[in-house]
């Protein structure tokens, strides 16, 4: 009986990709682009289909967000051989690992399908990738803030996840080089303490560099684990004026201690505008538009994109958002 | 004086102090009332996790799903005060994860004690399973907005100070769950006939038996008790972090094993004391959180943490050894 059900639901399944299939090549200039995700259900991929739907809704176009139930390469792959059956006209692709997805992008492409991809700098079988930003000017706009916050004097400490994490240490590269060329009265005392996106670790952590640094005024965070940490550690300990915390976060974990002045300033880019983006420029290469360096793609932050010197593939967005105790409430996420 | 150097408690109580005085002379902020209290608060839910251990291990049986356990019991309960009872009291919500943890412990001891299967093989399953049906079925998002009483709980204190830079440094409340816990498992197996059987159990369990106790009585208790602590822990744990974290706590295990074994509980069973672990959990913690404290860098905190754990249960091993060449 069960089975039967399931064949049903696969037969119905089949008959809908038909349907659209053929509704997309006969009704002239409407596309379908699909964008699939590193996995589904999760609060970061849910704000991107926000930003999938809109696009849809604003161009008239079919467009919509798939992924894994967990977080897997293989299942991946499946559901992208899923939509070249399908005829989609379009794959946006935030690759959970960027290898495992050579093969079957290049056969998408092969069977004339545009791939865009976002947080994968270095895949090949696309036709543009799309970064929020250039890591090394998303840590030193980070450490501007915090050099704000503690009036441009004073020591600090910063946190990545994990001494093997890419971004999070490029972020910091360029967090540190900002800081020795513009703010030469701060100081680092205590380099990239690991807390391996957790919370409780960037918690004790941080009460440890207390201890040990009683003049400390700053914390910087990567993870979006750490402000939240080292939030609770600084307001426990009551230093909310004198011990600043900023960092890449989301709102729904470090919402309380923005609230509570623990947490002066968090900063992430914005997952529905990372969606809206990708669709925008798949439509552009689909109606036979180009995309080209400081090009406006028409969401903030990415008003003027700029290519890759070294990879012509690659655009960058300034795509960050600063989230205050001010304008908190417009992320639900 | 021999005697008492064979007797593990005692060495690592003066290897203990040595570090103690060792960081303390590196860096005398250590001393300072604010760290000590860190590191107490820290104890806490290692603490209450490990005397749990503690009583497994002297069984003769390694239980690994605590930690799993206690993170399914910290989630649900979490959504169970949201959903039904959000204005609920802080003895409800501690209810409610003592029981889910307690029914979650029924089930490795109706594996252990109905089919005599390895605790440590019936756990790598359950730890599994627990943890992937609360995933699937009960959530995956982090709960950030817990019912007021847990929040109020977190910011309770029995202690409090300001010092001389003007941080505030408290003992949290919590710290009296961990002497309950500890007072409750001192006495039941100091003075209980079920304390006795759980140590005749660790030894030989087939004298046990022979000698009249209900095997798989005790080893209902003992699962079903260890159930019971990490309900308790992993409420404690959402209190503490002031959400609940789906991911939180599992890969915990290892050192909380690793600290009773540290306190002296033989891994074979039949041997260990309730101030031996308390003794290992505060080692493992002042090794965790000294680190930044002497100043070791991030790139050598992890291998100077598994380089203590390997030298101390390695000592400890030998040390079983030669005492009992000596004997022999």
């Amino acid at each position: 009986m069960k089975r039967r059900i399931l064949l049903g639901m696969l037969l119905a399944m089949m008959v809908v990709g038909l349907v659209s299939a053929q509704t997309a090549t006969t009704a002239s200039k409407k596309f379908t682009i699909a964008t699939v995700v590193k996995v589904d259900g999760i609060a970061w991929f849910d704000r991107m289909r926000e930003g999938v739907v809109k696009f849809g809704k604003d161009t008239g176009n079919t467009t919509f967000l798939l992924g894994p139930a967990k977080a897997d390469a293989a299942e991946q792959v499946k559901i992208i051989e899923g939509l070249i059956a399908q005829k989609v006209d379009a794959i946006c692709v935030v690759p959970f690992s960027p290898e495992a997805l050579e093969p079957v992008l290049k056969k998408a492409r092969d069977a004339g399908i545009i791939v865009i991809s976002h947080e994968a700098t270095n895949q090949q079988n696309i036709d543009y990738d799309i970064e929020a930003f250039v890591n090394e000017e998303y840590g030193a706009h980070m450490m501007d803030n915090l050099a704000k916050f503690m009036n441009y004097e004073g020591e600090y400490a910063n946190f990545v996840g994990s001494l093997t994490s890419k971004s999070h240490n490029q972020w910091m590269d360029g967090a540190e080089a900002r800081q020795k060329e513009k703010y030469p009265k701060m100081k680092l005392v205590s380099r990239r303490n690991e807390e391996y996106d957790d919370q409780n670790i960037a918690y004790q952590k941080t009460k440890e560099l207390l201890t040990k640094y009683p003049n400390l005024k700053g914390i910087l965070g990567s993870a979006s684990t750490t402000a939240p940490g080292a939030g609770l550690a600084v307001e426990e300990a009551g230093l909310q004026n004198k011990v600043s915390v900023v960092g890449t976060s989301l709102v729904s974990s470090s919402g309380q201690y923005l609230k509570s002045g623990a947490v002066k300033m968090i900063f992430f880019w914005d997952p529905a505008d990372a969606g809206y983006v990708m669709n925008k420029m798949a439509l552009t290469l689909l109606t036979g538009g180009k995309i080209t360096d400081g090009m406006n793609l028409g969401v903030k932050g990415y008003e003027k994109i700029k290519r890759d010197p070294q990879n012509p593939k690659v655009f960058y967005g300034q795509a960050w958002v600063d989230v205050t105790p001010a304008n908190m409430n417009q992320y639900n996420f | 004086m021999k005697k008492l150097l064979q007797q593990h408690e005692f060495v690592v109580t003066i290897v203990f102090f040595l570090v103690v005085i060792l960081i303390g002379a590196i860096n005398p902020a250590f001393f300072s009332i604010g760290n000590i209290f860190s590191l107490l608060k820290s104890m806490i839910i290692r603490g209450i996790l490990a005397l749990g251990v503690l009583i497994v291990i002297i069984s003769g049986n390694v239980d690994i799903s605590f930690t799993a356990i206690s993170a399914f019991a910290m989630y649900t309960t979490s959504k169970i005060m949201l959903a039904l009872f959000p204005e609920g009291g802080l003895l409800l919500a501690f209810a409610i994860g003592g029981l889910i943890g307690l029914l979650l412990g029924s089930i490795n001891a109706s594996f252990v004690a109905g089919m005599k299967l390895p605790a440590l093989i019936v756990s790598l399953g359950t730890s599994s399973a627990i943890r992937g049906f609360m995933l699937a079925f009960i959530g995956v998002k982090i709960i950030n907005n817990l019912p007021a009483s847990l929040i109020a709980y977190s910011r309770s204190y029995i202690a409090k100070f300001t010092d001389a830079s003007g941080k505030i440094v408290t003992l949290p409340s919590a710290i009296i769950m961990l002497i309950a816990v500890t007072i409750i498992v001192w006495f039941i197996l100091r003075y209980t006939m079920l304390g006795r059987g759980v140590y005749a159990l660790g030894g030989d369990p087939v004298s046990t038996e022979r000698a009249g106790f209900n095997i798989k009585a005790i080893q209902y208790f003992i699962y079903c008790f260890m159930g019971f602590l990490s309900g308790i822990a992993g409420v404690l744990h959402s209190v503490f972090m002031r959400n609940a974290n789906p991911f939180d706590i599992v890969g915990t295990e290892l050192i909380v094993i690793a600290s009773v074994v540290l306190g002296g509980a033989s891994i074979t069973g039949g041997k260990g004391t309730v101030y031996g672990t308390l003794l290992g959990v505060a080692f493992t913690v002042l090794i965790e959180n000294s680190l930044i404290i002497i100043g070791v860098p991030s790139y050598w905190q992890k291998v100077v943490i598994g380089l203590i754990i390997v030298v101390s249960t390695a000592a400890s091993a030998l040390r079983e050894k030669f005492a009992k060449l000596e004997i022999s």
